[in-house]
């Protein structure tokens, strides 16, 4: 595998441990990763298997109870909660299960919203939305509320959204569960695009086949620590 | 546009779309609002129109909003604590200033004695004040409030006008004849015949029972006292500008104020029950507003509240995205601020409204005051005709008092939106 000085991800024998009254859960043991830019990589697992957390854990949303975790080159634990905001401005960009638009924003005021966080100019704004919107074949409901687009559409706005703020990394948690066939093909075209033509690295925890069959590295999961992690075609 | 005014700019329009996207609870809250607001002015107004009745109908039977008198003579009502003439002209010449001639509705200068009045059906103990008629017929009340007879005029000598309850007491009528008896500038008691010109009911019956007027020429003839006076006092068109024409007289009478010769005091000075009054009437009426927007403020804080749990995975998205936790409180704080400020304030001007536009002449509460024959409150008289009063200072303080309100409100809603977990607010429910 290609590896340049400076990883989008990297993970150095991560723990994060849930403790529920008097009992402990390991939902993530012992992970060391690292993440190139460019890649396109599914981590794969039952449910449970700590894929979520592991995400959270890289996208700075949730602490590890031991063990560092660079992105970008930054490593997360010294940085406080308003520092790690800025971070995921800067660096990470989010694709949810549920999709979780804005409802009272439009498409494009949900697409651009990192970018107005980060303080991108208007023209820039609408030049990258439009083009993404071309892209994803969503030109047209710029417009629309969330309310009044397919659940299909809806992420492909999650996706416009996470990837215009050009980050090191978008982490997708289980982006085409909800989704049916048909739309989890037309969504991972278009992510597997946006990867090839404009080196966005994706990361997506999820056990939808057609996502491993398309990831061009598979990390499985199981009980939390890395069971096996191949490249692939 | 630079990140941070973008980043608010986000942060207000999250907010207020906000409040439109959950149209009907935050029509509800702001109802609560706008009548809090109005129920407010209407009642702050009305307070303090109460309150400046007092003051006014005090200050008139008392003193004046403004007074100077020896600081003796406040203890010792003796003549021998007289103003010294260059003072009262000194303090004349500065009411005439135009710096606070627009305030000054008239001027005052009384001899105010104790003594005894006698008649052929018996004594009674008297206050005696010798006034300026002219003078006092623009600044007392008397002439207001005569039920028989007339006031005291230019050239009488010999006249005098009595409470009604003096009248009875002594057995005098219009015409009637009956002897002051007070001591003189030389320390002597002295008699003086007077005839009732005019009988008065004031409706405060320590003053209908002790209080009569004489021409104050006749009384520095029959005291020694000739035009010297024991009190001087200022009317003014509102209490509020108390403090300023006060310090205007304390400035040009700075030197005999120095070396302890006269005292000028505020009607809050020379009427300390009076001013008393009104500060514990305002304490019930700020205890009963409080109390209102307590209730209103926790329909706020509960609908702010029930909208951040509604929108717990927004907050998370908004937290993914970037926003900083602060951020994310900010948008409640925003939201909580501008439904109670602009409801608040929208039902204070509806509130001024309804205030001036029903009531602009006065709330009648003669109804509700039909069982008592005198209303007389700290030794007052109480006009059951209530004229609402507001003022600059009000509104100011009104307005602080919601804003405060909104950010009070939104605080906890925001500390619980920005304290949010990220992950669990994440988690996908199925």
């Amino acid at each position: 595998m290609h590896r340049t000085s400076t990883p989008a991800v990297r993970t150095e024998a991560v723990w994060k441990i849930f403790r529920q009254e008097a009992e402990e859960v390991q939902a993530v043991r012992d992970v060391s990763l690292r993440f190139e830019r460019g890649e396109f990589t599914a981590l794969a697992g039952p449910s449970g298997s700590g894929k979520t957390t592991l995400l959270n854990l890289i996208g700075g949303l949730t602490r590890p109870s031991r063990g560092e975790i660079h992105v970008a080159g930054q490593a997360l634990s010294p940085l406080g909660n308003h520092e790690l905001a800025a971070l995921r401005l800067r660096h990470i960009g989010f694709v949810f299960q549920a999709y979780n638009l804005l409802p009272v924003l439009s498409a494009l005021e949900n697409a651009e919203l990192p970018m107005l966080l980060q303080g991108v100019g208007l023209e820039e704004r609408r030049a990258r939305v439009r083009e993404l919107f071309l892209r994803t074949g969503m030109e047209g409901l710029e417009d629309r509320r969330p309310g009044k687009l397919s659940g299909g559409q809806q992420q492909r706005v999650a996706v416009v959204r996470a990837v215009a703020g050009q980050p090191a990394l978008v982490l997708a948690d289980e982006p085409t569960a909800n989704l049916d066939s048909a739309a989890s093909d037309a969504l991972l075209e278009v992510m597997a695009e946006l990867n090839r033509e404009l080196g966005v690295t994706f990361v997506f925890a999820t056990h939808d086949t057609r996502v491993m069959q398309r990831a061009r590295r598979l990390i499985r999961i199981v009980d939390g620590a890395v069971a096996s992690d191949e490249a692939r075609g | 546009m630079s990140p941070g005014p973008m980043r608010l700019r986000v942060l207000v329009v999250l907010a207020l779309r906000n409040l439109r996207r959950q149209l009907r609870r935050t029509v509800l809250t702001a109802s609560a609002m706008v009548i809090g607001g109005i129920l407010l002015i209407f009642s702050v107004s009305l307070g303090d129109g109460t309150h400046e009745q007092w003051i006014e109908s005090g200050v008139r039977l008392g003193s004046g909003h403004v007074s100077i008198e020896r600081p003796e003579y406040r203890l010792s009502r003796r003549i021998e604590d007289r103003l010294p003439p260059a003072v009262r002209e000194a303090a004349e010449a500065a009411m005439r200033s135009p710096e606070v001639a627009g305030n000054v509705v008239a001027t005052s200068a009384k001899l105010r004695i104790s003594g005894l009045a006698s008649s052929a059906a018996g004594a009674r103990p008297v206050e005696i004040a010798a006034v300026d008629p002219p003078l006092e017929a623009d600044y007392g009340m008397v002439d207001d409030q005569l039920v028989e007879g007339r006031y005291l005029e230019a050239d009488d000598r010999l006249a005098a006008c009595v409470g009604a309850a003096l009248a009875d007491s002594l057995g005098l009528r219009l015409g009637s004849r009956f002897v002051v008896q007070a001591q003189d500038a030389a320390g002597d008691i002295a008699g003086q015949l007077l005839r009732v010109v005019g009988i008065y009911r004031s409706g405060v019956p320590e003053v209908d029972q002790t209080l009569l007027h004489m021409p104050l020429a006749t009384a520095g003839a029959w005291l020694g006292s000739e035009a010297s006076v024991t009190g001087f006092g200022v009317l003014l068109n509102e209490s509020a500008a108390t403090g300023r024409v006060q310090a205007h007289l304390e400035d040009a009478l700075a030197e005999p104020v120095a070396r302890g010769v006269v005292r000028v005091m505020s009607w809050r000075e020379s009427e300390p029950a009076l001013a008393a009054a009104i500060t514990i009437d305002d304490f019930g009426n700020y205890l009963m507003q409080g109390l209102l927007f307590l209730i209103i403020g926790f329909g706020i804080v509960n609908t702010v509240l029930m909208s951040v749990m509604y929108r717990r995975r927004e907050f998370g998205v908004l937290q993914a995205l970037g926003l900083t936790p602060r951020q994310t409180g900010a948008v409640v704080m925003i939201e909580g601020l501008t439904l109670t400020a602009a409801s608040g304030l929208l039902g204070a001007v509806l509130g001024v409204i309804v205030t001036w536009g029903f009531f602009g002449d006065g709330l009648d509460m003669t109804a509700m005051m039909q069982n008592m024959d005198e209303m007389t409150f700290s030794g007052v008289l109480v006009d059951p005709v209530v004229i609402p009063l507001f003022s600059t200072t009000r509104l100011i303080q009104i307005t602080a008092f919601i804003l405060v309100m909104g950010i009070v409100a939104s605080l906890y809603p925001a500390f619980r939106a920005a304290r949010i977990d990220v992950a669990e607010a994440m988690k996908f429910e199925r």
